[in-house]
């Protein structure tokens, strides 16, 4: 192993890390807000909780990177598309991974949210209820606090799965962490030293990232964790 | 004749078909403490959750204090002015779950603090003094930062009965409150309900402690088929029942059956 080499590339690479961390705060971000708009749609009504299903079957049930390929390369064989108002937008592969990344996410995160939700203990509810809560302060006090700490630790998971999905970025052009690996991969063929520092790099964050959700649990439930239990990163 | 906080009239319940209620009325005058006791499917339960409508009957009227809510028929759908009533009707009672349904989320101060700071939006420094007194008054003042996770059962009753008192309520709701309690927890949660009944607070329990339920109350009604058959003041509905029916089922409560 050559550490000389090892020293001058991974800086290189740390470079690629505000995109993969902004690809990733993104994706989040839009998924999240999907995957309340999926609950609130399946709340909505029968066929609305159908659509809701079937959208989280076709993005969970298919890879991400066919997913990536059919935004990238598929939505531009449609000329209503090339000649819409988002095409200037829809044309960049950064928008494009985006995309992806964030109507997948919002599948699993959907169903992480279902989870949380069906775990709210019906005489939670009732002792809002007879109250005299309204339903929005039942939700915003009573509701989502308590969903939100049940669904945390799958959530946790999904962040740091999706940290690590990022990387599909650098297969439509993106010069994240792992698509400057690629490139310097072909340009020195020392694949070993380069693809090594690039999952030292992943295994840093998703390390960092698990610690996090594992302290916020602890913060917000000190009440539900068994003591020394800790999520796998 | 002190005025009436609590009205029930004609209320009407069937589940799937089968009638559950068939026509109860009741009257709670301020300071009442009013028993009611039954065999298992006997309504009593229904009749307690109609009253704050977490059941809503298929008929009755029912008043709590200044709200007034009529129903005509089954699946009656409430309309905007009518659900502000039902807020209206529910901000003044306070109701004690058998399973005590503390929010998990919050400490037991908290919990208590919680209606008054965010549905009754008062000063926040009032609440939680009052939220502190009141856990005080059951007997927690060493408990207010302890998570419901960490209470006894008989600890978790005496929280959520300090949280129905900081609603301010007009009257107390029991239902059941010391079912779900391992037996040496009982006592603990009856000295606190007997403590609210010497203060003179308005309070309809829901109870199978029968020697309890005769010594708190100022009215006992005995329900049956979800009918009231025997209704009066304690000695005469636990001692000297009218009815075959409600003799049988007192005289079985006190082993005699």
């Amino acid at each position: 192993m050559d550490f000389a080499f090892i020293a001058q590339v991974f800086p290189k690479l740390l470079a690629g890390l505000p995109l993969t961390l902004l690809l990733a705060v993104l994706s989040l971000l839009g998924g999240g807000l999907i995957a309340l708009g999926l609950s609130g749609l399946r709340a909505s009504s029968w066929i609305g909780a159908r659509i809701a299903d079937f959208y989280v079957y076709i993005f969970r049930g298919t890879p991400l990177l066919i997913q990536i390929f059919l935004i990238y390369y598929g939505l531009a064989q449609f000329p209503a598309v090339r000649h819409s108002v988002f095409w200037p937008l829809l044309r960049e592969p950064y928008v494009c991974a985006v995309l992806a990344l964030m109507l997948n996410d919002a599948a699993y995160t959907s169903e992480i949210l279902r989870g949380g939700l069906r775990a709210v203990s019906s005489g939670a509810i009732e002792a809002a209820r007879v109250a005299g809560m309204t339903r929005l302060t039942m939700l915003r006090r009573i509701v989502l606090p308590l969903a939100f700490r049940q669904a945390l630790p799958a959530y946790g998971a999904e962040i740091t799965s999706m940290v690590k999905a990022t990387s599909l970025a650098s297969v439509v052009t993106l010069m994240e962490v792992t698509g400057i690996a690629r490139a310097e991969v072909s340009e020195t063929y020392r694949a070993i030293e380069i693809f090594l520092c690039a999952a030292v790099i992943y295994l840093v964050l998703v390390t960092v990232i698990a610690r996090a959700v594992d302290a916020l649990e602890q913060h917000l439930s000190p009440y539900r964790r068994p003591a020394g239990a800790r999520s796998v990163a | 004749m002190k005025p009436i906080t609590v009205k029930l009239t004609d209320i009407r319940k069937s589940f799937g078909g089968q009638e559950v209620l068939r026509g109860v009325d009741l009257a709670a005058r301020d300071g009442d403490v009013i028993a009611i006791i039954g065999a298992s499917g006997s309504g009593k339960s229904t009749l307690l959750r109609c009253i704050p409508l977490l059941e809503i009957p298929d008929r009755g009227e029912i008043s709590v204090g200044d709200a007034q809510i009529r129903i005509r028929d089954a699946g009656h759908r409430f309309s905007r002015a009518e659900r502000q009533t039902v807020s209206r009707l529910r901000g003044q009672l306070g109701f004690v779950f058998q399973s005590f349904n503390l929010w998990p989320h919050m400490t037991a101060l908290q919990n208590v603090m919680e209606v008054p700071l965010h549905v009754q939006g008062r000063p926040r420094a009032e609440c939680r003094e009052e939220a502190e007194a009141m856990l005080a008054k059951v007997g927690l003042a060493d408990k207010f930062d302890a998570w419901p996770a960490h209470l006894s059962g008989g600890q978790q009753q005496r929280v959520a009965i300090a949280r129905a008192l900081a609603m301010r309520p007009r009257a107390l709701l029991f239902d059941e409150p010391t079912s779900a309690l391992d037996p040496e927890l009982v006592g603990e949660v009856l000295r606190v309900i007997r403590a609210l009944a010497e203060e003179g607070r308005t309070m309809l329990i829901v109870t199978h402690e029968m020697a309890f339920a005769r010594e708190v109350s100022n009215h006992a009604i005995y329900l049956q088929d979800g009918r009231i058959e025997e209704q009066g003041p304690p000695e005469q509905v636990f001692l000297d029942p009218q009815s075959e029916r409600c003799r049988r089922f007192v005289g079985m409560s006190r082993g005699e059956g």
